[in-house]
């Protein structure tokens, strides 16, 4: 009984469920592949996703406020070319990652402020910046060549080891955990759930909702800027159309992981967990001489199968911590507004 | 073999054996593999001892010995899945089916091209890596990803004793010598392929300023900008026609690489430059969406005395076809069918009888319009009827 | 928006009335773009407004227009469908390959029409039945479809399909003097979706369940079903655009329909189609798509180098969202005034 309801709570706490199926995952393809677990393999792919997974954070958090970011793949990229062209031009790491972060920024600030201040839709706002952080790039690679950089410490961003664990991985915890607490702790962070899940509300209640909506999209501009300083140190070089397509992987990879479309409902953890098992789908199929054109339809059924079995299982986990209530035993608090908005709806998108 | 097209298939395998000898691989081995060409049927049935020097020394019987059914694991990375790599990969099966055959070789071949990131080339570092986990003998690579971050991933593999060879990539941007150094400062055993200026773009210029008389205007359909095969084959286009001071390029646009792009790129310069006499198209794909506009606007394709010239590169066989019906006036082969064998062949040659390869093995590339279509096409015909299928 | 026509003053002239009928109408800034780059165009680069460079123009932009047609639907009733490019190549491939195999032309044409309503009911299921949001079923569809594609294909064109009929089909050969028959099916696409969404209750139930679902619901509209026949519409509009495709390109690669599904949405929101739903109008998808192949087609003319193509496009995507935006409040201030001359307060 006791068991039950302990099953039933942490299985409805947002990610778990695909936490529990990226395990799974991960021993059946270290059953069918046993070069899967070697620490080379883990850490070349790991360090392939931290990039894409920081942009999953991302995007992921525009998402609970109710947007969409498009414009984080080609960010990310254009972030990868100033921070080479940086250091090309002799700079110290220091200021190359600056650069990097900040061109990230620059494009979280104009996303956003076009979206609050000139009321324009999202999606078209973050598409037509895709376009121009893209052309830029182009433009960028065009004029300088973007390779030959030999500052010292630059490629130990993500090659460097510190208590024996590649620093990538350590610079990416780092990363999640602050976003995780910022968006739970936070009276900000709060305030993103509450402008997702309704914004009129928030208004009422006195949240600036434009002011968050604005922050939501600077974060995921200097995280796309943060992913792309890695990608730069991990290529050694950059290359016109570097990051194109990334979003969609960001965007599926957080949906996968139980971040609600509809807005109000996430987690930073969930969307990792989510672009991790797609990077994990990719890297196990690679290993196991699957033809790539099988991914894409893998892919999209893992996605629909990974969406559906969130939502059946929190489904029946809040059903059962409603039964429960009915019969009278001690009720479980809910621990977060998400959670008592799913209470009281009943469904989540 | 019909008498008007032997002497161009003659030529085509003297460049060969002069490039073999030149190598200094007249050994048993050498001879074989110089006995066979792609050009020829293939060589399964031959003899290579007896015809060789008429001793009865038998080197079939000694390659067979070292090769001692030995398995190879070898791993394709194309860009991109296309008619061209298609082509290529299949050139390579019909190579692989022939040593199979003669010296017992057994191979385990796998593919696996990158689907979204033709241009980028991130998607086939994971790809490489991939390979280099699970061990395989040789990897065959293509990426646009930088050639400074594909050496660093080749070192790593080589330190783990994977050979990676090349094809059909653009290491001569990185202009790598091999004046002091024999692997030209590359971590690959050998770049199998053409130049993209001089192999390429610069024979499409030479060939309309010849057609033309060194007079008249063109228009280009360019591959996106960004991509490193478009800056190659964009120099040395340029550096042809700037040796024709009557010619002019008074026009161009992105097509992408694609032909409804390059269909709507050529409908627009069209437009504007109504009077051009010649339009080059990158590719093929994009010189037959040109070709296209100038049926749409009426207008006349080159006849030999007038019309417009369409050029494009790359030799696949729905090129072939419309060269034959005359709606593409030509187009550059860069010879999918040698580079598919003389990949296979630089493998076997470091692989098996542990000979050292050139770093850089160039194929012969030409300009194909209607005087040699025929052999050309035969050629490719040859080759995707061919049996190999791994 | 009629309404507001229609309660103003009868006083006042034919020339008012069409006035405040454009003012209020969300296409009028795309409209604007559009005459003000005809206009900057005919004093700067003449060849822009040569009728053969405009017929090329529209006749380019006829693929995504009619995508766009059907995305505008799936928009208003509240969807969004990534799908519909490579839904396009798919039915261009059954097409293409039903030809190879000696079907009749018909046969082909219905087999491409059908496997895009297919598609259509694949995602609306998804959606419905299984509970996916929009975006991640057709994302999922989106990939589903390429890898069929690709699987199918193996990454080789298909070609030697092209009969002279699909030259007619594709617009390669005009069918009547210039006219060309993708010009006469996107005008019928027009009309009949046009007059689905003004004249039905179809279309009604369209934009009732864009604006608010539980609404729709509680008046008794069957909301899942009315979701999936907007799925239906745009898998349909992408095997007509498929059809055209495999004629105008002459052969089918895997990647045929790559990017087309941003090319549909831009050219629909440019058109004044809302993404959350309930609002958007096949003429302005019309326009919408000729903004976007204008912007190409100046590129081009103008010689932008290609390198900066995408910075362009980028920004005449924002400009033109930013003049609907504007008209939007042009047209608010305007029927405020009307409303308080109604009331006999002087403006």
């Amino acid at each position: 009984m006791n068991f039950q309801r302990t099953a039933s709570r942490i299985l409805s706490v947002n990610g778990v469920p695909i936490a529990i199926a990226l395990v799974i995952v991960v021993i059946i393809f270290q059953i069918m592949s046993p070069v899967f677990l070697t620490p080379g393999s883990v850490r070349d792919y790991i360090n392939n996703a931290i990039p894409i997974l920081l942009l999953t954070v991302g995007v992921a958090i525009v998402i609970v406020a109710g947007g969409i970011d498009l414009s984080v793949g080609t960010v990310a990229g254009l972030s990868a070319g100033t921070t080479m062209w940086t250091l090309v031009n002799g700079a110290p790491t220091l200021v190359a990652v600056l650069t990097g972060v900040g061109t990230g920024l620059v494009f979280g600030l104009f996303n956003g402020l076009m979206i609050t201040r000139f009321g324009i839709n999202d999606f078209i706002v973050t598409l037509a910046t895709l376009n121009i952080a893209g052309g830029l790039l182009i433009v960028l690679t065009e004029q300088v060549p973007l390779q030959g950089v030999t500052t010292p410490g630059f490629s130990d961003i993500v090659y460097g080891n510190v208590f024996g664990i590649p620093s990538a991985f350590w610079i990416a915890a780092i990363i999640f955990v602050l976003m995780q607490f910022f968006l739970v702790k936070t009276v900000f962070g709060r305030r993103i759930f509450a402008i997702g899940i309704a914004p009129s509300a928030a208004n009422v209640a006195g949240v600036n909702v434009e002011r968050v909506r604005l922050g939501t999209f600077v974060l995921s501009g200097v995280l796309a800027g943060a992913a792309g300083v890695l990608l730069a140190s991990r290529l050694g070089s950059v290359q016109a159309f570097l990051g194109s397509g990334y979003e969609f992987i960001a965007i599926a990879g957080a949906v996968l992981g139980g971040v609600s479309l509809a807005g109000g409902r996430g987690s930073v953890w969930a969307a990792v967990a989510g672009g991790l098992m797609l990077a994990t789908l990719q890297q196990g199929l690679r290993l196991n001489g699957v033809d790539p054109v099988y991914f894409s339809i893998v892919t999209g059924l893992c996605i629909v199968a990974g969406v559906v079995f969130d939502r059946r299982i929190q489904q029946l986990a809040l059903s059962g911590i409603r039964k429960r209530r009915r019969t009278g035993s001690a009720p479980p608090p809910p621990d977060t507004s998400q959670e008592a908005h799913l209470l009281r709806t009943g469904k989540q998108d | 073999m019909s008498s008007n097209t032997a002497p161009v298939t003659a030529g085509r395998r003297s460049y060969r054996k002069a490039r073999l000898a030149l190598a200094a691989t007249a050994t048993a081995a050498g001879l074989l593999l110089s006995g066979c060409t792609t050009v020829n049927a293939p060589a399964g049935g031959t003899n290579a001892g007896s015809s060789g020097g008429g001793t009865d020394y038998l080197p079939d019987e000694a390659v067979r010995k070292i090769v001692n059914g030995r398995e190879v694991k070898v791993g394709f990375a194309p860009p991109i899945l296309s008619e061209f790599y298609t082509q290529v990969e299949k050139a390579a099966h019909n190579r692989m089916k022939e040593y199979e055959d003669r010296f017992g070789v057994k191979w385990t071949w796998e593919r696996q091209g990158a689907l979204n990131d033709a241009h980028s080339g991130t998607e086939t570092l994971g790809i490489v890596q991939g390979y280099i986990a699970r061990q395989f003998d040789a990897v065959f690579v293509c990426s646009a990803a930088n050639a400074s971050t594909m050496q660093t991933l080749y070192k790593q593999g080589s330190d783990q004793g994977i050979d990676f060879y090349q094809f059909n990539s653009t290491e001569e941007l990185a202009n790598p010598s091999q004046a002091e150094d024999p692997t030209g400062g590359l971590a690959t055993v050998s770049n199998i392929g053409y130049d993209d200026r001089w192999q390429s773009g610069y024979l499409a210029g030479k060939y309309i300023a010849e057609q033309l008389k060194g007079q008249g205007s063109i228009i280009q359909i360019m591959g996106p900008s960004g991509s490193d095969w478009t800056k190659l084959r964009q120099q040395g286009f340029k550096k042809a026609i700037a040796e024709y001071p009557g010619m002019t390029i008074v026009g161009e646009a992105d097509g992408g690489y694609v032909r409804d792009k390059g269909l709507t790129a050529a409908q627009d310069l069209l437009t504007k430059f109504p009077d051009v006499k010649a339009i080059y198209g990158e590719n093929e794909d994009m010189a037959l969406g040109a070709s296209q506009a100038i049926d749409a606007r009426g207008l006349k394709h080159w006849d030999g005395q007038s019309g417009i010239i369409t050029i494009g590169a790359d030799g696949l066989v729905s090129g072939m076809d419309s060269i034959k019906a005359g709606k593409l006036t030509a187009t550059v082969d860069v010879n999918s069918a040698e580079m598919g064998t003389e990949m296979i062949d630089a493998l076997f040659a470091h692989e098996f009888l542990n000979q050292e390869v050139n770093q850089f093995i160039r194929i012969p590339t030409g300009v194909v319009d209607k005087s040699n279509v025929d052999w050309h096409q035969g050629v490719l015909q040859n080759v995707l009827n061919g049996p190999g299928k791994y | 928006m009629s309404t507001t026509a229609a309660t103003a003053p009868k006083k006042n002239s034919l020339v008012d009335r069409v006035g405040a009928r454009l003012l209020v109408d969300p296409t009028l800034g795309v409209l604007a773009l559009l005459i003000l780059i005809c206009l900057v165009s005919a004093f700067t680069l003449p060849v822009f407004l040569e009728p053969s460079n405009l017929y090329n123009l529209l006749n380019t932009s006829l693929v995504v227009m009619i995508l766009a047609m059907g995305m505008t639907v799936v928009l208003i009733s509240g969807g969004i469908d990534l799908s519909i490019g490579t839904t396009m190549a798919l039915c261009a491939g059954v097409a293409a390959t039903s030809m190879k195999f000696g079907l009749p032309l018909f046969a082909a044409l219905i087999a491409a029409l059908a496997t895009g309503a297919l598609v259509g009911i694949g995602n609306g299921l998804l959606i419905t039945r299984l509970g996916l949001p929009d975006f991640i079923a057709t994302l999922a569809m989106l990939g589903f479809a390429s890898g069929i594609l690709y699987i199918w294909t193996k990454g080789v064109p298909i070609i030697g399909y092209m009969v002279p009929e699909f030259y007619v089909i594709g617009g390669l050969t005009p069918l009547l003097a210039s006219l060309t028959l993708p010009m006469i099916i996107a005008l019928l696409v027009a009309l009949v979706l046009g007059g689905v969404l003004g004249s039905t209750r179809l279309g009604t139930y369209f934009f009732a369940v864009g604006s608010s679902k539980t609404g729709a619901m509680q008046s008794g509209i069957r909301v899942d079903r009315i979701r999936t026949q907007a799925y239906i519409v745009s898998g349909l509009s992408a095997a007509v655009a498929g059809i055209i495709m495999a004629g105008r390109n002459t052969n089918v690669p895997a990647d045929l329909g790559n990017g087309y599904e941003i090319q549909a949405i831009a050219a629909a929101v440019i058109g004044g189609a809302a993404l959350s739903g309930g609002r958007g109008r096949i003429l302005g998808a019309i326009l919408g798509a000729i903004t976007l192949a204008a912007t190409v087609n100046l590129i081009n003319l103008v010689g932008v180098p290609s390198s900066y193509q995408k910075i362009v496009i980028g920004a005449i995507l924002i400009l033109a969202v930013l003049a609907n935006r504007i008209s939007a409040i042009v047209s608010g201030i305007v029927r405020q005034r009307r409303a308080l001359v109604l009331e006999g307060i002087p403006a």
